[in-house]
């Protein structure tokens, strides 16, 4: 047995002036599962660092549809799962209300769809625990009147729409707030054993090619559709296969609630509603590839022709962008797709030799919570402490108090104020001190409701590096204009407060532009083709980024 | 209005207006169709001719032009006929008030490398008047000048990007923000509202108070286009009185405060010429019989009618003025229904990078030295039908820097052949 040191991570320089870090559970992987045991962990106060290869929720836990499922898709294939589904969505619901939005869900059967199909999924439901009630599909229409009208039978799920990206920054606040140490764009490279036990970690940080070491007792691998290659650094394999999945962004909310086709798992089948946009999702393809995240124009055709019959004017809407994620499917026997089962999976290395060492994989982001809870009590089990897990009950993010809420309403616009603290979480006070320091604080970002006094607030934190980190955190350039204009006004304010990213502004820009033109390439037609060329006006026409690029020579 | 006009023009941009002025200096009636406000109004106050040619920085954009490939608009109109076009263009522009010029070095024309509001250097050809080549070269001392609120230009990234470029790196910059003259107000403001203040003489007087106060500190100023948005040549020659140094507006995104001067002077040597504009008119088809074109459906404010002519020029502004419309797997110009060859699967049209060499970039109506649309066989599709500017295919605008330049040689020669094959049809029916 192994046993946990006192306090929080420690900082410590080697003879050789090298930088040293001690604490007791490295937790490898900064999505939803990583950033959830992180916060276990140290709400049961174990020492634990967190280490993310990219940004925060760089992989996978940003590119989904943003569902937050009932459990009804799994219902018939996979009852066990569906039940851990509706469990998990109530709590997360509690504990996280400001990264969720209650709308609820509708399953339809459309003329496409096998009637015989329903009373089978009714009953799955029931069995789950699932709460399906069936509406009139008059009523289902007059409530989603973009629906087909050829449907033929709608049911009503608590399904909900979560923000992937920020579900994963508040447990990391949250874990943040309870000791725990988080590094991003630090890739880890090696796992060190002594005798059988994990000793330590190697982080080599991207941006600086500087390595840390870390000492350690425990390491858990949380990396997602990178947990093999986690695996294998130390020479241990687990059975995960990346399974790519791509989806479609439309510039309209054409639905108020989720909608699924009532039908077996398939690709394209799910519309979910996010603030003003709706994501369609999502295709199924083995990869070999983690990164694999390039989206096709085959793959945006095939979920419009799948998303026809529940929305018949799908392809006239504006399609935003296209983007793809992995799924890090647990493949035991090499069972692959759809096939695999959604359920998660904790394998303790112990028995394979390496103590010390624990893989979760599988899942999914609506179960992250219980993940995050299986693996931390395995790793408490191993270093003796027996606290228990407290994340069902804890919120995320303490609500904002009613004085806090009437000071911001001063120094942001009204109609924000609620979209940005419970954006910032823990970050509002200090936002609002920054706001009330100036003497105006313009939205650089109408679309998200991006204020200067935010973005300075993000551009300052150590783990913030490009404009991206910042788009990331704050929403900016996420709407319509796909960041056309608000990147620009972004790059300008942090010049004019002396706030400089690690990157120059010009190269900035270009990978800010690039990142948003990879979604956009694949479905170049419509609108949003002459949204892009605008775009080119602007950024090759006039501002020469282009020709930037080789010409600033100092 | 149901005289059937010479030449109908669709399309308000700078290959519209310039193809109308054209075919109207030939003695033609000229009808104008606009839908909105065309591409001039998101554009800057220079006209680029050539800047790039494959990635290449151009510093003679004459000599450039001999080194495009054959089916650029520039090289099936022939570098003579450029000149002719860019020469008539800047007669218009001088005669309504408005003259402007090119670098001139080592007695050729040239590109000048003008900063934007983001502080890189673009280069452009024709410079607005007051704006002097050997002023940006050699100034010293420089006021970099925006607005409070005027998000998109803070003179921070401007000089530190400028700092960044070899020739502009090893001089004196101040930085200043004027006070907004919009006050406190929750509203954040464009560069087109400081101009429109500055075009009436009681509001002008917040900027030229406020530059007052730099006077005869300074070599070179350089602030985001607000010195008015009319082609006013004696509020430009007052504010650099005022200032006691050249005052440069930089290049800015839209909206296009420059650009709407340039339209200001086309819209009035237009109108000088007896053309008709209609504005909000959408053209939705085309009629066509025996080779040639007769009528194009429209939409004229909601109400569909048919608007004759004897020959017509689409300057339709391609992908972002609607003139190209491209859907999954297919490209097609919008009006006559051409098609646009395009490769079948749509991540072939784009490249990775973002500025890369797209061929949807390139995408555009195939045309012959008259600017009429060819077929397969490289003849033409009609013989009354002419297209200009950004519909046109063959060349990226973008990349190029080239934007302007193409449309004002492609908009003259479509008029002035539109105008051809209208008095040819005039003269057969008298």
């Amino acid at each position: 047995m192994l046993v946990a040191s006192r306090g929080m991570p420690q900082q410590r320089t080697d003879p050789n002036g090298e930088s040293m870090l001690e604490t007791t559970v490295v937790v490898i992987g900064g999505g939803a599962t990583g950033a959830g045991t992180f916060r276990d962990l140290c709400m049961r106060g174990v020492p634990t660092i967190l280490l993310e290869q990219g940004g925060l929720a760089h992989g996978t836990s940003s590119r989904f549809h943003g569902l937050l499922h009932s459990g009804g898709r799994y219902a018939v294939g996979d009852n066990d799962s569906a039940r851990e589904c509706i469990e998990e969505n109530t709590i997360v619901r509690r504990i996280g209300h400001q990264c969720v939005e209650e709308t609820e869900g509708f399953f339809v059967l459309t003329p496409e769809d096998d009637p015989d199909y329903v009373q089978g999924w009714v009953e799955a439901c029931a069995k789950a625990g699932i709460a399906a009630a069936e509406v009139d599909v008059h009523e289902a229409l007059r409530l989603e009147p973009n629906l087909s009208p050829a449907i033929r039978r709608v049911f009503r799920v608590p399904d909900a729409c979560v923000d992937g990206f920020r579900l994963v920054l508040h447990n990391a606040m949250s874990a943040q707030r309870y000791g725990g140490r988080m590094l991003t764009y630090h890739k880890a490279v090696a796992i060190h054993q002594q005798n059988g036990k994990v000793c330590g970690v190697t982080a080599h940080n991207t941006l600086t090619n500087e390595d840390v070491e870390i000492a350690c007792s425990c390491v858990v691998n949380a990396a997602g559709s990178w947990s093999g290659r986690i695996a294998a650094l130390a020479g241990l394999d687990v059975a995960v296969s990346p399974d790519r999945g791509t989806l479609v962004v439309f510039n309209h909310r054409f639905t108020s609630r989720v909608v699924n086709r009532l039908h077996p798992g398939s690709d394209g089948d799910i519309f979910v509603p996010h603030g003003s946009i709706t994501i369609l999702g999502t295709t199924s393809t083995t990869t070999d590839r983690p990164d694999d995240t390039i989206p096709t124009t085959a793959e945006v055709q095939r979920l419009l022709a799948i998303g026809e019959p529940l929305f018949p004017d799908v392809r006239n809407y504006r399609i935003l962008r296209a983007f793809a994620g992995t799924r890090p499917l647990y493949t035991p026997g090499n069972a692959s797709g759809r096939k695999a089962s959604r359920g998660f999976h904790v394998v303790d290395h112990g028995s394979e030799g390496l103590e010390g060492m624990v893989s979760i994989f599988g899942g999914k982001l609506t179960t992250y919570r219980l993940m995050a809870e299986r693996a931390a009590d395995t790793v408490c089990k191993k270093l003796g402490v027996t606290a228990p897990c407290r994340t069902a009950e804890e919120a995320l993010i303490p609500d904002p108090d009613k004085a806090t809420l009437a000071l911001a309403a001063r120094h942001f616009p009204m109609a924000g104020l609620k979209i940005m603290a419970d954006r910032l979480g823990d970050d509002l006070p200090s936002v609002l001190d920054a706001a009330k320091a100036k003497k105006e604080n313009p939205l650089l970002c109408e679309c998200e409701m991006v204020s200067l006094a935010e973005i300075e607030h993000v551009a300052r934190d150590a783990a913030t590096h490009s404009l991206t980190d910042i788009r990331l955190r704050t929403r900016l350039g996420m709407g319509t204009c796909q960041g056309t204009f608000c990147s620009l006004r972004t790059i300008a304010a942090l010049a004019e407060h002396n706030i400089p990213l690690d990157i120059p502004p010009t190269e900035n820009m270009r990978r800010f532009l690039q990142e948003r033109w990879k979604g956009l390439r694949p479905a170049l037609w419509g609108i949003q083709a002459r949204e892009m060329e605008l775009g080119r006006a602007v950024y090759a026409g006039v501002l020469n980024l282009d020709g930037a690029a080789h010409e600033q020579n100092c | 209005m149901n005289k059937i006009a010479d030449v109908l023009v669709v399309g308000s941009g700078m290959a519209g207006l310039v193809a109308a002025l054209s075919a109207a200096q030939q003695g033609c009636s000229v009808r104008l169709l606009s839908a909105g406000m065309g591409s001039l109004a998101i554009c800057g106050g220079t006209i680029d001719l050539l800047g790039y040619v494959q990635g290449n920085a151009i510093a003679d954009p004459w000599q450039g032009m001999t080194q495009l490939p054959e089916e650029h608009p520039y090289r099936l109109l022939g570098v003579d006929n450029v000149r002719l076009a860019m020469d008539s263009l800047r007669k218009t522009l001088e005669d309504h008030g408005w003259p402007m010029h090119p670098a001139i070095i080592d007695g050729h024309d040239g590109n000048t490398r003008l900063p934007t509001i983001m502080g890189t250097l673009k280069p452009t050809w024709l410079l607005p008047p007051g704006v002097e080549p050997q002023t940006l070269a050699t100034a010293k001392n420089i006021l970099v000048v925006s607005v409070e609120k005027l998000r998109d230009c803070r003179p921070g990234l401007v000089i530190d990007q400028l700092k960044r470029y070899k020739e502009w790196a090893d001089r004196t910059y101040t930085p200043a923000l004027l006070p907004s003259p919009f006050g406190e107000a929750h509203r954040s403001i464009s560069a087109l509202d400081l101009a429109r203040l500055a075009d009436r003489p009681q509001t002008r007087n917040w900027l030229l108070d406020n530059l007052a106060q730099f006077a005869g500190n300074y070599d070179l100023i350089l602030l985001p286009p607000l010195c008015g948005s009319r082609a006013d040549l004696a509020l430009q020659q007052q504010i650099s009185a005022i200032a006691k140094c050249p005052v440069v507006e930089m290049l800015s995104i839209p909206p296009g405060v420059g650009g709407l001067r340039l339209r200001d002077v086309l819209l009035r040597a237009m109108k000088e010429c007896g053309c008709t504009f209609i504005e909000n008119a959408t053209a939705l088809h085309a009629e066509v019989h025996d080779g040639c074109c007769t009528a194009l459906q429209v939409n004229a404010s909601g109400v569909v009618e048919r608007q004759a002519a004897h020959a017509f020029v689409m300057a339709t502004g391609g992908i972002l003025g609607g003139g190209i419309t491209m859907t999954p797997g297919t490209v097609q110009e919008t009006v006559f229904g051409i098609d646009i060859p395009a490769p079948q699967d749509v991540g072939q049209w784009s490249e990775q990078d973002i500025f890369g060499n797209h061929i949807f970039s390139h995408m555009g109506i195939r045309v012959d030295s008259a600017m009429r649309p060819v077929g397969h066989e490289a003849t033409p599709l009609w013989q009354n039908v002419f297209f200009a500017g950004r519909t046109v295919g063959g060349y990226d605008y973008a990349a190029e820097k080239s934007g302007l330049g193409v449309a004002i040689a492609t908009g003259w020669q479509a008029g002035r052949m539109a105008a051809r094959a209208a008095l040819e049809m005039n003269g057969k029916q008298q």
